[in-house]
This record gives C-alpha cells, structure tokens and sequence, in this order.
C-alpha cells in the first residue's frame, strides 16, 4: 500500500502555547484512520496542517508524496462546525465545492442530490443555513465534502451534532461511500465506539501537547454493522483505546 | 392592524394641526395648515415634480458614484493590504472635514450647474459606503476561506462567490445611509447657487414669504425619500432572505 499521510516529528506551537509536539504518524492510501484525544490536544490543529491549511512550526508533513504546502489537492474536510454560506440553500451549498474546483455546477447537481437524499436531507434542498438544524447543517457540510469525491478526506467530528441513531446511520453510509470511492479518511472523533467501528486503525494522542500515544490495528471484517458491536473482538479493541487513552 | 393604527396616529396629528392653527388663528406664513399644504401642492403639482426630478437625478448619481468610487476603493484596501495603512488614516480624516463647510467652495471651482451638487451628494455619501464594503468584502469566517481554497477555489472565484455576495447585506445597510445623506448634498447644493432643484424651490418660497410653498416642497421630498426607502426595503425582501438578522 503507498503512503498517503506521512507526519513526521510535527510541532505547532501558537503564541500561548505548545499545541502539537512531536506527532508522527502515517495513513494508507484507501485506510479509513480514526484520531481520538482528549479535547484541546491538538486533533483539529493536525487536520488543518494535513490539510495545508496550516503551517506545521516544525516536523515534515507528505500526502500522496509530496510536502504540503498549501492547500492539498482533490482534498475535502469537514469541520467541527457546519461552515456553510449563509446566502446559499442546501443544494447550492453542496453545490459550493464544485464552482470552486472551477467545474459546471450542474455537471453535478445529480451527484449532489444523490448525497443529499443519502443523507435524510431530502425535502430540504432549498432551505437556508439557519431554517436547518445544527444536526443537518453538519449533514450539508458532509455532502459538500462527499461532492468531489476527494481522494482524501478530513473529517472532524462530522457527527457531533448528531443524535445517537442518525450517528450510527451516517457512519454506515460513510462506510459504503468509502468502501465505494476506496478514498483516505482521517476521521476525529470523541466516540471510542464509533472510531473502531469505523476505522482501520485508531490513533490515539496524548493530552496537550499532543503526540500519538498508541495505534490500535482494527481487523475487523468489513462490511461493519450492527451486528459488529456485539462481536467479542469489537468489545476487546474498544477496551484496548479505552484503555490507551 | 400596525398599518391601520399607524395611519390613524397621522390622521390625529393631522386633524390637531388643522384646527390647532385654525383656533390660534395662525398666519399662513407662520404655519399653514395642512389643507393648505395639500392644495399647494396639487396646484404647484407640474413645477414640483420638476424640481424633485433634478434633486433626484443629483442625488442618485451621487450616490451611484459613491457606490462604485466607494466599492472600487474598498477592494483595494482589501487586496492591496499595503496599502491599508495609507488609505485608512487619510480616509479618517478627510471624514473629519464638515463636508457641508466646503459646498461654496465647491460653486466657486465648479459653477452654478449640476456639478457642484453632484459631487457634494457623491462627498457625502462616499464614506459610508467605502466603510461597508471593505467590512462586508473582508469580514468573513475565516474557515470559509480556508474551505474555498481547499476546494480549489482560486482568489477570482472566492471573490465573485464569497466576499462580493458577504458585502451584499452591507452595501444594502450602506445605501440607507448614504442615500439621505446624498439627498442633503444635492439640496445644500442647491441653496448655495443655481435655479433648479427643491433647494433652490424652498429656498426662492421662503424668500417669498410663501410658506405653504415651502411645506409643499417638503412633502414632495418626503415623496421621493419614501420611494428610495421602499425601494431598499423591497431589495432586501428579495435578496436578503437569508440575513443573519432575520434568523430566529
Ligand atoms: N488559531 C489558534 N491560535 C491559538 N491557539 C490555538 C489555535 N488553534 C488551536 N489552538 C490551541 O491549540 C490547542 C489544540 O487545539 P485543537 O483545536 O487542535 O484541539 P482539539 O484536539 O481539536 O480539541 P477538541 O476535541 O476540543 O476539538 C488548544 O490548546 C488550542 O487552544
Ligand atoms: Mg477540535
């Protein structure tokens, strides 16, 4: 498998503080990789400098082989927060990453619809940000990520604002889409649960300044259900980053 | 309901006024009464509209002037950040002058015809427009840039996708601003010299010592700055569903 995250001894220090000090680690090409941590321990900060959103203070970081330096190609996040236009309904908002790629946005409007029924969204294609829950405001924010199909994906808690049966639904869909698309997913989540069911690994970092603490392989059969929760192996992994964290 | 009641408070005032001035036995040109005013203004009804139509015709290309003088120097203040440091204080203080002061100056450089006026209107109006729009161009959620790039968005697209529409509300909140402002420049304009406009017709009424005259001016004004009003009102009706400030 080539490697396509490589982040090697990173630091990011900000004015007040050491954020990130000495994180390495490395992501698959087509490995779904989850990132667990305390909170404040520097999750988001790493995404947004895999992303190249951000500039590491020190410590080298590659994707698909080349150093970052400014935003990745055919990359796509999801951030914490929903992050939408306020001025544009559902469907143009999914729509928003194609008119930045420069493509035709009705070369994708099928594409977009497809995702936005995927996601339980249907009826609300022509709702504003602000007539949408903080729930499905998240969900828009995943389709317009999913649109392009990025060949790496970023995803911090995309499913945080979600309640427990929506969660369980969307992490499954994500599953297929990626099992689909065959794309990288970095994938930050608080859920223990939801991190192995999902990943094939686990990163587990320590509290600020963060580093990865331990690595827990997920050999589970694919595809996951519902059914993988009561599996012994699923309870034991979880234990295993419980355990780690 | 808000309607009805708003209209019954103006008819009040209104009858008060009437029989007020008409118990104190007030002289017309004290302060005429409002069936006076309304009778004027049918009957000076053509001469009217011909001064408004040149008051608007000032104030709407000042503004139009400001609109584009004030939008093209925010997009430099917003692009060329070196530049920031040199536009800002001097735009501060050329605030700070009474543009009001400079008017007779202005008929001394530029005549009696429309241009003093014009620029008058467009002096005034130019600050609160420039002000708006380099917030609206710049004032964005910075994860929303940073998710425009990410996408691929180069600085062309983010501009005509991103920040011109996050300026749109804030031009809109600049035009209620500047528009009566511009309104007040073409009409001081108009006092200080030349022979057309309402200015110029208040001004010639009250040398007259024909007040109703005056008061008829005033309502044709009130005529045209209702319209400019209602006019904004519908833009954001239309456009500016989405504002942060209708949610909830
Ligand atoms: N732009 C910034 N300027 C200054 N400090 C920052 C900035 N961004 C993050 N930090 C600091 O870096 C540390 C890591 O922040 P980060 O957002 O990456 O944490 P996180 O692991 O995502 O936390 P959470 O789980 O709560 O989202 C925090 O202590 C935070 O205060
Ligand atoms: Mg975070």
């Amino acid at each position: 498998m080539p490697t396509a995250i490589s982040v090697r001894s990173l630091q990011k220090t900000f004015a007040r503080q050491i954020a990130i000090d000495g994180l390495s680690f490395e992501v698959d090409a087509n490995e779904f990789v989850a990132l667990v941590g305390p909170s404040g321990c520097g999750k988001s900060t790493t995404l947004r400098i895999v992303a190249g959103l951000e500039r590491p203070s020190s410590g080298m970081v590659r994707a698909s082989g080349e150093t970052v330096d400014g935003p990745v190609r055919n990359a796509a996040m999801v951030f914490q927060a929903p992050v939408l236009l306020p001025w544009r309904r559902t469907l143009s908002n999914v729509l928003f990453a194609a008119e930045m790629r420069g493509k035709r946005p009705g070369a994708f409007r099928e594409r977009a619809k497809e995702l936005i029924v995927l996601t339980g969204l249907d009826g609300f294609e022509h709702n504003y940000p602000h007539e949408l829950s903080g729930g499905m405001q998240q969900r828009v924010a995943i389709c317009r990520a999913l649109l392009l199909d990025p060949t790496l994906l970023l995803m911090d808690e995309p499913f945080g604002a979600l309640d427990v049966m929506t969660r369980e639904k969307m992490g499954f869909e994500l599953q297929r889409i990626w099992s689909e698309t065959k794309n990288t997913v970095l994938f930050v989540t608080h859920s223990i649960t939801e991190a192995v069911l999902l990943s094939d690994k686990v990163i587990v970092m320590t509290p600020r300044p963060g580093r990865a603490k331990a690595v827990v392989p997920v050999d589970l059969a694919r595809p996951r259900d519902v059914g993988t929760l009561k599996d012994p192996a699923f309870v034991e992994l979880c234990a295993a980053v419980r355990e780690a964290l | 309901m808000k309607l009805a009641l708003s209209l019954a408070v103006v008819l009040a005032a209104l009858l008060a006024w009437e029989y007020g001035v008409l118990a104190a036995e007030m002289p017309e040109y004290l302060l005429p009464a409002p069936s006076v005013i309304f009778k004027k203004f049918w009957q000076t009804l053509p001469v009217q509209m011909e001064h408004l139509a040149v008051t608007a015709a000032t104030t709407l290309a000042g503004l139009v002037m400001a609109l584009v003088a004030g939008v093209a120097l925010a997009l430099v203040v917003t692009y060329v950040k070196p530049l920031q440091s040199v536009i800002l204080p001097l735009f501060a203080a050329f605030n700070g002058i009474p543009k009001i002061a400079i008017a007779p100056l202005l008929v001394t450089w530029l005549g009696l015809g429309a241009e003093p006026k014009v620029l008058l209107a467009f002096l005034l109006a130019l600050f609160p427009v420039f002000v708006n729009a380099a917030t609206g161009l710049s004032e964005i959620q910075p994860d929303i840039l940073d998710l425009a790039r990410l996408f691929g968005g180069t600085e062309l697209r983010i501009f005509w996708k991103v920040r011109l529409m996050n300026a749109v509300p804030y031009l809109s909140d600049a035009v209620k601003v500047a528009f009566p402002l511009a309104l007040v420049g073409s009409i001081v304009g108009e006092f200080i010299g030349g022979n057309r406009g309402v200015g110029y017709l208040i001004l010639s009424a009250q040398s007259n010592l024909d007040t109703p005259l005056v008061f008829a001016s005033l309502l044709s004004i009130t005529l045209f700055t209702s319209a400019g009003t209602s006019a904004v009102m519908l833009f954001e009706k239309l456009f500016l569903e989405w504002r942060p400030s209708r949610q909830r």
